[in-house]
């Protein structure tokens, strides 16, 4: 049965009472955005989700991901006699918009935050409900692209998937080598970055910074994992990376990743091959680029609008902490409401899971880090 | 899955061509990333695109993630690395320093095992 082999959820099979993915989330705050996306999915207008309960994944308080593939087979039912040329064009500008606004969204708080104007509350509800569409997106993506394959070979197409030219993950790929030869070019390798940052040159120092806030929204699913916005994480994945390898190597390798992978389409075929092969890499490119929207969006919309709320929850708390908003839940954030002994207990519970602390990279001082107050 | 001689082969889907050998090197937590050894075979839940600044330094990738369509088969095949995807609980089959071979046609995966 063909529904049974369908993309990144094949694995699930037989065992849907297992997640599908365990301990990816862990901040109450970022959980709570899971708990906006049932709601958010009705509005892309797939057939097959016009309900809450049609949406087919749910994070429990693990954090662990559950998908329910009986509803994903029907939603591959549903949108495999959808398709047409109208249809798709529909669902690619509503994707294609979703992504646009979350990056306006971003912006949007992160120049209101910076000037001190705007309400906190309602901006980090609006980035929010933005962010749970992208998130939306980017659950759907677990099996919607293999849909549209599917479709293309129902329709006849015969040529590769239409991979990006160049993904984001090249890009980042050429950027980061880039700044290691810039770094090298000032006599501060990967190794010695580590052992004086951030104690370099002002050249050096400005070179790494720019790169990290060029670079955020790169990095793990789980905010709280270190990524590219944080400097000590990109000198040492510098070094990961370089150490002991020969640039011409690299070099090689990044000129592989500058070259077409795959032919792309022409303009020719059928008109409901074009709009799916369209459509397709759309999604192909949005594959390599959801979490990097949700990610980006939390550090340079979210934050700054938290950090603007610290200081009227100490008025009621004098021992609020800024990375006790990372312990709310976004509702209880966009109300006001804020109970010390449950944000302990979420707190506590946070910091006893060890094994997903682990998993994620996520030390001591990391939570302060993120919020800017360590 | 079937064993011969001192060969175990695991079939998963072919992402990215070409055939490479290497000794396993595990991703198993975020720390992991940071020690990655040159030439080795990368074996991995899923190859994100952050961890793309890494792919140079590998000669090959395996990866549990079942689907062809996903970021490691973008990344592999720009990078022009062999890849293997879709192999199943690779993290604990797995261990790090064992002698594999990836078929990126084929979506092989051979596990060599060394005679003691």
């Amino acid at each position: 049965m063909r529904d049974e082999q369908l993309g990144n959820i094949a694995q699930v099979a037989a065992r849907s009472a297992q997640p599908y993915r365990r301990h990816i989330v862990g901040l109450s705050l970022q959980r709570s955005l899971f708990g906006l996306t049932a709601q958010a999915a009705t509005t892309i207008g797939l057939p097959g989700l016009s309900s809450e309960l049609d949406f087919p994944a749910r994070l429990d308080e693990n954090g662990d991901l559950f998908l329910d593939r009986s509803q994903v087979a029907a939603l591959t039912k549903a949108l495999l006699s959808w398709f047409t040329p109208e249809t798709l064009e529909l669902m690619h500008t509503r994707h294609a918009a979703a992504c646009d606004a979350l990056v306006d969204a971003t912006e949007n708080a992160a120049r209101a935050a910076a000037s001190l104007d705007g309400a906190p509350r309602k901006l980090s509800e609006d980035l929010a409900n933005r962010m749970a569409l992208v998130l939306a997106y980017g659950i759907l993506s677990k099996f919607v692209p293999d849909v549209l394959l599917r479709a293309l070979a129902d329709a006849g197409d015969v040529e590769p998937p239409p991979f990006p030219e160049t993904s984001a993950g090249a890009e980042l790929m050429q950027n980061t080598f880039a700044l290691y030869q810039a770094c090298c070019a000032l006599n501060y390798d990967p190794r010695r970055l580590q052992l004086e940052w951030p104690r370099v040159p002002a050249e050096v120092f400005q070179l790494v910074s720019e790169f990290c806030h060029r670079q955020t929204g790169f990095g793990p699913l789980a905010w709280d994992s270190p990524g590219y916005e944080d400097p000590n994480y990109v000198i040492r994945l510098l070094h990961s990376a370089f150490n002991e390898v020969d640039a011409e190597q690299v070099r090689r390798r990044l000129s592989f990743a500058r070259r077409p992978s795959v032919a792309r389409s022409s303009a020719g075929g059928s008109t409901k091959i074009a709009a799916l092969r369209r459509v397709l890499g759309f999604w192909l490119d949005f594959l390599e680029r959801e979490t990097w929207y949700a990610r980006r969006a939390f550090y340079f919309g979210m934050i700054p609008l938290l950090q603007q709320l610290v200081a009227g929850y100490r008025q009621k708390i004098p021992k609020f902490q800024p990375a006790d908003l990372l312990f709310l839940d976004i509702r209880e954030l966009v109300a006001g409401i804020a109970d010390p002994a449950v944000i302990d207990a979420r707190r506590h519970r946070y910091m006893e899971n060890t094994e997903y602390l682990s998993l994620h990279g996520v030390d001591s001082s990391r939570l302060a880090t993120m919020l800017g107050s360590s | 899955m079937s064993a011969e001689n001192s060969t175990t082969v695991h079939s998963g889907l072919a992402a990215a061509p070409g055939r490479a050998s290497g000794k396993a090197y595990v991703i198993r937590n975020a720390e992991d990333i940071m020690a990655v050894p040159a030439g080795c075979i990368l074996v991995i839940r899923i190859l994100h695109p952050h961890l793309a600044p890494l792919l140079p330094r590998v000669a090959g990738l395996v990866v549990e993630e079942g689907a062809i369509l996903q970021h490691a088969t973008t990344l592999a095949r720009e990078c022009g690395i062999p890849a293997a995807v879709g192999i199943r609980d690779a993290r604990s089959l797995f261990r790090d320093g064992e002698l594999l071979e990836v078929d990126g046609y084929t979506g092989k995966v051979i596990e060599r095992h060394v005679d003691r």
